[in-house]
């Protein structure tokens, strides 16, 4: 599906990624983290071709994304990027309908396949009954599961997400994560968001992947590779990783940070995994590396 | 590079019936599709409410729109077109008002010539006032209209490039070096013929200026603004020198100039005008189209497939150079590209301004000017440029008032 190629990318001086070599599997929901600045946005905005990259290539299918033009590219991967400006007025109906655009032209402006794509996504997006009211006066929910709809009225087989669940609350990104958990389940669409929360990326996906100053860490299933190490790795934090009391997938839980954080007269040994979280009592691991 | 699956292969196959189970939904817009949407669009909404979707798999589509809540689709073949229906509505009560005011603007002034005179003249059938109405006024009132319509367009366009209403011709630079030039012209004594050619290139230079300044970071909004107040300033500074040191006499047609006046042209201007507008028409028939995307951020347009710089430029530079050709014929009128594009915009209550109604707006403000610039203080005839800030400001305001209250 999408690969990149000795890829370096970066903004003005500022290199981020510095050859990188990675594979995206197909049909399959991919999330990748990292600590804030490692170049995760920088590599999906790469992948989706809003950056273009200084060397290397990014492969859609096989070939180099810079050789197709941005319309086919538009057929074939969405991208919602992390906080697009809303415009003013626009209806949600509307701006749905601006996810057709690769299939259109100033002399064929709408089809019937517009009109059923739109349908279809904002049904897909539980956004039908929000048609006609203007998205600035939306909540952030509802919003961000507009701006999914008009990248699902792309009609495409990948989708690239970069942060999409952050500035909603719990409830909302659940949400936004169990859409996008249907598109890959019933329709085998092709995920690949960045999230910031390690267990909301372990529960969802097929296939994460840990990047740290501009490197991958690590890849593969989230139950095989997120460890306590690796937690400590990339992000330079202690913590407990515990099997998810609902799906069983690794949940991470930070360690004690703090001596006042410590349970009232605990028993001793309620987490199993106490050894780890008695060094970092007083210390601040996370700004040392 | 061997592409394995072709933009042909997947463009079909992605919009196809592939994943909504009964398509066929949407076949009842195959018809008189208008009136078809028309309908649609007013059910759209009860439908919206009462089904209770739940984004469960391949649900059928719920609304058989054929086209966006608000539009009708015109088909003609191969071609079909989007046209917001209140965007029609506007356009027609904007034709009506023109041709009212047209027709006061024939009929008022010394002689007076009743309005059925005028309807009379008008359709041929030889009146007395024949030379008063079709040698003296109507060559002024059609370029006040063809003249403010090309305003309103240019405005239109650079404002949508800008994402700024405050943005226009007068703003950013270009009337400025169309008015340097032209004082420049005017102050040193060449033939009279020459003025307009020389504000034309001075315009266009600006214009050069300007995108050159904005283009290094993509012609960005705010930079593209920026770098048009800068060269706007400069070039104000430098036709007040100009102004200052030349002959008082030649300083005071410059001045009159630069406020913009019709008085004493007609036909030949027009022309001018006309001809800029036919050659850029197929620019401004993709512009119309093209606009609908300028309120999305660059990465959004990207992800959708647009080149947003390209469209920009080509966006940018078609208004100025509408702009600059206009400024060049009849004087920097201020306000009309300024005003015309936000009056429409709330008429039409879209997110953006909309070509025709600007341009329909921007006629009907600049005939209405040149009315009142020659009758309100007659004999005394002030220019139309003192006369359409005083006319489209409060209206404006009006608009700003009454749009706050508005519920959404």
């Amino acid at each position: 599906m999408l690969s990149t190629r000795d890829l370096v990318a970066g903004y003005d001086e500022r290199t981020v990624l510095d050859g990188l070599d990675l594979e995206l599997p197909a049909d399959a929901f991919t999330v990748i983290v990292g600590p804030n600045a490692c170049g995760k946005s920088t590599l999906l905005r790469t992948m989706a071709r809003l950056l273009t990259p200084r060397r290397g290539t990014v492969l859609l299918d096989g070939t180099a994304i810079r050789d197709l033009p941005t319309r086919e590219v538009a057929r074939r991967l969405g991208v919602l990027p992390q906080s697009p400006l809303v415009p003013e007025g626009v209806t949600v109906a509307d701006l749905v309908g601006r996810g057709r655009q690769p299939y259109q032209r100033w002399w064929r402006q709408w089809s019937e396949q517009d009109s059923a794509a739109v349908d279809r996504a904002m049904a897909m997006a539980d956004v039908v009954g929000l048609a006609d009211r203007p998205v600035d006066t939306l909540s952030g929910g509802q919003r961000q599961r507009v701006w999914i709809a008009m990248t699902l009225a792309q009609d495409t087989d990948a989708l690239l997400l970069d942060e999409p669940t952050t500035f909603l609350d719990l409830a909302h990104q659940v949400e936004v994560l169990d859409l996008l958990h249907r598109l890959r389940v019933e329709r085998g669409r092709t995920v690949v968001a960045v999230l910031h929360d390690l267990n909301q990326a372990a529960r969802y996906a097929d296939h994460l992947i840990a990047m740290r100053a501009g490197a991958v860490v690590a890849a593969g299933p989230p139950r095989e590779i997120l460890t306590a190490e690796l937690v400590r790795d990339v992000f330079g934090l202690h913590c407990v990783v515990v099997p998810c009391p609902v799906t069983g997938a690794p949940l991470v839980v930070p360690g004690l940070t703090s001596p006042s954080l410590a349970p009232p007269a605990a028993p001793a040994a309620r987490t199993p995994a106490d050894d780890a979280v008695t060094p970092l009592v007083g210390s601040h691991p996370s700004k040392g590396i | 590079m061997t592409a394995p699956s072709h933009p042909t292969a997947s463009g079909p196959t992605g919009v196809g019936p592939t994943d909504s189970g009964p398509s066929g939904v949407s076949p009842t817009a195959s018809g008189p599709t208008a009136s078809a949407a028309s309908g649609a669009g007013r059910a759209a909404p009860d439908v919206a409410e009462s089904v209770p979707v739940t984004g469960g798999p391949a649900r059928p589509a719920p609304i058989g729109v054929a086209a966006l809540p608000g539009r009708s689709l015109l088909r003609l073949g191969p071609v079909s077109v989007q046209i917001r229906r209140r965007s029609v509505l506007v356009a027609v009560a904007l034709v009506v008002l023109l041709l009212v005011a047209g027709v006061l603007s024939l009929s008022l002034g010394t002689p007076y010539v009743a309005p059925a005179d005028v309807l009379r003249a008008l359709s041929g059938a030889g009146t007395p006032y024949d030379l008063v109405v079709f040698d003296l006024r109507l060559p002024r009132l059609v370029l006040a209209a063809v003249a403010g319509a090309a305003f309103g367009v240019a405005g239109t366009l650079i404002q949508s490039v800008a994402r700024n209403p405050l943005a226009s011709p007068d703003v950013i630079g270009v009337t400025q070096g169309a008015g340097l030039a032209a004082t420049v012209a005017l102050t040193s004594g060449v033939a009279a013929v020459l003025v307009a050619p020389a504000a034309l290139a001075g315009g266009l230079a600006a214009a050069v200026l300007l995108l050159a300044l904005g283009a290094r970071h993509g012609l960005a909004a705010q930079r593209f603004v920026l770098a048009g107040v800068a060269v706007a300033f400069a070039l104000r500074a430098l036709t007040e020198v100009v102004m200052l040191t030349a002959d008082p006499i030649d300083g005071l047609r410059a001045q009159i100039w630069l406020i913009g006046t019709l008085a004493g042209k007609g036909q030949n201007e027009t022309e001018w005008i006309a001809r800029t507008l036919l050659v850029l028409l197929p620019l401004l028939i993709w512009a119309g189209w093209a606009l609908n995307s300028t309120a999305l951020d660059d990465d959004t347009a990207r992800g959708i497939g647009l080149r947003p710089v390209a469209r920009r430029i080509g966006l940018a530079g078609t208004g100025v150079l509408v702009a600059a050709m206009v400024t060049a014929q009849v004087g920097a009128v201020d306000f009309v590209a300024l005003v015309a594009p936000q009056v429409a915009r709330r008429l039409v209550r879209a997110e953006r301004p909309p070509l025709i109604c600007a341009a329909l707006v921007g006629a009907l403000l600049l005939v209405l000017a040149d009315l009142a610039g020659r009758r309100l203080f007659a004999p005394t005839q002030l220019p139309a440029g003192v006369l359409t800030a005083a006319i489209g400001g409060p209206y404006l305001m009006f608009l700003l008032l009454r749009g706050r209250r508005r519920p959404s």
